[in-house]
């Protein structure tokens, strides 16, 4: 669990960072959104003290980073930044290995992370382990930029602006990666993004942040229901609010007994894209099977809309 | 002129119409050649070492069947180099152009000089060396197209210095002007080259040990960047005679007043000022491309770094040094280069190396004697260049 409290950084006469307290629990993932400016990167930067906090602390399991040598502490916590920064001179394995090289890991510990790391980020070690930077694709840097910061066994990973380098395609494709690689390692996340649509997808909790301030923090579903006026609501999308709120839930969420004709949706599809499956083929409603094939029952067009609706 | 009938350039005409396509330098070299085989003397035979020689030409330095043979195969290199269209012929041909010359130069002056006269010079001439910078530029030529690896380069350096130094051992240049000089004077040459690669080399030793820790300190403080590189700046303007008049006066003052300097060889003039103004040449280049190469580093990448826990010393060695080293060996080649140049004139205060034959040779206008102070340096010069030109190429390989 990381508590932020009261952090604030101020450069001269400027306040970046104004005051800002939060909550990150085990094993989830909190996106800080807001546009350039806000301070959401100062914020980021401060957990790991590569900004020093003008006042405040941040607590990681209770334990003060300040009393933390700076180097110790980023041993700890993996960071992955935006156009990945890895080091050009080093070879694909050797870049994964970095943090374990400074914590004094033997070469044999090493070599089995490296290519432990490679295989969960679906990278061939025999091909890739050798390979230079320069030598990758774009979606392939970014995948060991986030398998170096994970290579220690981090509890905390922070990333700022991860994907911004990415196209569309492998953007969505490397969030998906991230969300199955975050549930199996179980590592606590916290996500700097300016990209509200990345922040939904991604996070169980999300941070507005505007002009230095805090401005709201809660689940996705919270933010949606319940904005904060002005800034937040702006930035949720009053059009957008329903669709949004459609893509959280699942169609196990408005599943109903009985029996529909048409193409089978599984149940894992979330709402908003069984919603465009129903308007798409013209149908009222659609069966439901589960990842085997069974048909589980139906999803219908009314049943999917009750989700959309203002929460009470 | 209509319809000619070859077309220039290197890619020649169109592949139908392509039987015969001139290569524009290849046709220059096929000229130079053809005007050195038998317009120019090959060789000058002299008396004695200073008057003034008679020029020969190829026609009459050799006995005919050998004459015969040597332009027979110098046409067909130099036609090669006109109409030949592949890289690795042209390379092939002056080879074997340079493998014909080379022995040739020696033979004749042997077949040149009076049996039994110690004191007769004879010493390549115009039309020889026309016809080794021909061949020499083919060479260069082809290599750049080949576009050798730096591996390669080596090899071919190698080679080349293995060659040159068969022809010396053989003998085959035992008549040769040149070698009579480095007879009389085989000691001292060596010594001398050992002193000329020791003060060129050991000035850039002593420049890379100071510069690279006040390139790094002008990095970290940026305060400190501009008036450090503005101060070696004027250094490197001050005209090397100059600086040598400059540095007699504080050495001079320091071997007399402390006798521990006097007792380790610093006086005013010889090796010590020498040396002390081939460092302070050799400083600027050094300082300053370690200052461009650890500033283009990129911030993402130390950004990185420093968020993984890489302290400062590991930030420097471990990413920013690696990352710098193409430019830091770039100053290197240019400070080595240089200095291998410069050390010629630390004869002129007594401080040794083949400057010394340089300026015998100007005083006693013994132009052989010139060549032997001279060649070897601008050999030394250019093996430097390749070498540290392949190593800075091999360590900014892994980059994009």
């Amino acid at each position: 669990m990381i508590e932020i409290e009261h952090l604030t950084k101020r450069y001269g006469e400027t306040v970046v960072v104004d005051d800002v307290s939060m909550q990150v629990g085990e094993g989830t993932i909190t996106a800080i959104v807001g546009t350039s400016g806000a301070g959401k990167s100062t914020l980021l930067r401060m957990i790991n003290r590569l900004i020093e906090p003008t006042s405040g602390r941040v607590l990681i399991n209770g334990q003060d980073t300040m009393s933390i040598p700076e180097d110790a502490l980023r041993h700890r916590i993996g960071y992955v930044i935006q156009g990945h920064g890895l080091f050009p001179h080093r070879t694909v394995a050797g870049n994964i290995a970095t943090v374990p090289r400074l914590l004094g890991w033997d070469a044999k510990r090493i070599a089995g992370r490296v290519d432990e790391l490679l295989n969960l980020f679906q990278l061939d070690p025999a091909e890739f382990a050798g390979k230079y930077p320069h030598e990758l694709s774009g979606g392939q840097q970014q995948r060991v930029g986030v398998a170096r910061a994970l290579a220690a066994r981090p509890a905390l990973l922070l990333m700022d602006e991860p994907f911004g380098a990415l196209d569309p395609v492998i953007r969505s494709k490397a969030q998906d990666d991230l969300l199955t690689i975050q549930r199996r390692l179980g590592t606590t996340i916290v996500l700097v993004t300016h990209d509200m649509e990345e922040a939904f997808r991604l996070g169980d909790r999300i941070a507005v942040m505007d002009n230095a301030r805090l401005l709201q923090e809660g689940t996705a579903a919270e933010l949606l229901a319940h904005p904060a006026e002005g800034f937040v609501e702006r930035l949720v999308g009053t059009a957008e609010r329903p669709f949004r709120l459609l893509s959280l839930a699942s169609v196990r969420d408005a599943l109903e007994p009985g029996f529909a004709e048409g193409e089978p949706i599984e149940v894992s599809t979330n709402l908003r894209d069984a919603l465009s499956k129903l308007v798409w083929t013209g149908r009222d409603a659609l069966p439901v099977v589960d990842e085997t094939g069974a048909v589980l029952g139906r999803v219908g067009i009314d049943g999917i809309l009750a989700h959309g609706r203002r929460p009470a | 002129m209509n319809a000619p009938s070859v077309q220039a350039g290197p890619l020649g005409a169109s592949p139908a119409r392509a039987a015969i396509s001139l290569d524009r330098l290849g046709g220059v070299v096929a000229l130079l050649m053809g005007l050195s085989l038998f317009w120019l003397p090959f060789v000058t035979y002299r008396a004695n070492r200073i008057v003034s020689g008679e020029p020969r030409l190829l026609l009459q330095a050799l006995p005919v069947a050998a004459v015969l043979a040597v332009a027979g195969i110098l046409v067909a290199v130099a036609g090669i180099a006109a109409f030949g269209r592949r890289s690795t012929v042209r390379l092939g041909a002056a080879v074997i152009g340079l493998a014909v010359v080379l022995p040739a130069v020696g033979f004749s002056a042997g077949y040149v000089m009076p049996p039994e006269n110690g004191f007769a010079r004879v010493s390549p001439a115009s039309g020889f060396w026309l016809l080794v910078l021909s061949l020499g530029l083919l060479i260069a030529d082809s290599l750049t197209r080949l576009r050798f690896g730096p591996w390669a380069r080596l090899a071919a350096l190698a080679v080349a210095a293995g060659a040159v130094a068969l022809l010396l051992a053989s003998g085959a240049w035992h008549d040769l002007s040149l070698l009579k000089e480095y007879a009389t004077r085989a000691d001292s040459f060596w010594r001398e080259a050992e002193r000329h690669v020791f003060l060129a080399l050991g000035s850039v030793v002593a420049a890379v040990a100071i510069g690279l820790p006040v390139g790094i300190l002008c990095h970290r403080r940026p305060a400190l960047r501009g008036p450090m590189l503005q101060g070696l700046n004027i250094v490197q303007t001050i005209p090397s005679i100059a600086l040598f008049g400059m540095l007699m006066v504080p050495l001079g003052f320091l071997a007399a007043q402390v006798p521990l300097a006097a007792a380790l060889g610093i006086r005013g003039i010889g090796a010590a000022p020498a040396a002390l103004a081939l460092f302070l040449y050799a400083l600027l280049p050094i300082v300053a491309n370690t200052v461009i190469g650890l500033d283009q580093v990129p911030a993402t990448v130390v950004d990185a770094a420093r968020g993984m826990g890489m302290s400062r010393r590991q930030r420097l060695m471990q990413v920013k040094l690696p990352l710098a080293l193409p430019i830091i060996l770039t100053g290197i080649r240019i400070v080595l280069v240089q200095n291998l140049g410069l050390a010629t004139i630390a004869a002129l205060i007594g401080g040794g190396g083949l400057g010394t034959f340089v300026f015998q040779g100007v005083g006693q206008t013994a132009m052989d004697l010139v060549l032997l102070g001279a060649i070897p340096t601008v050999a030394l010069s250019f093996a430097a260049a390749v070498i540290l030109d392949a190593v800075i190429e091999l360590t900014g390989r892994a980059r994009p």
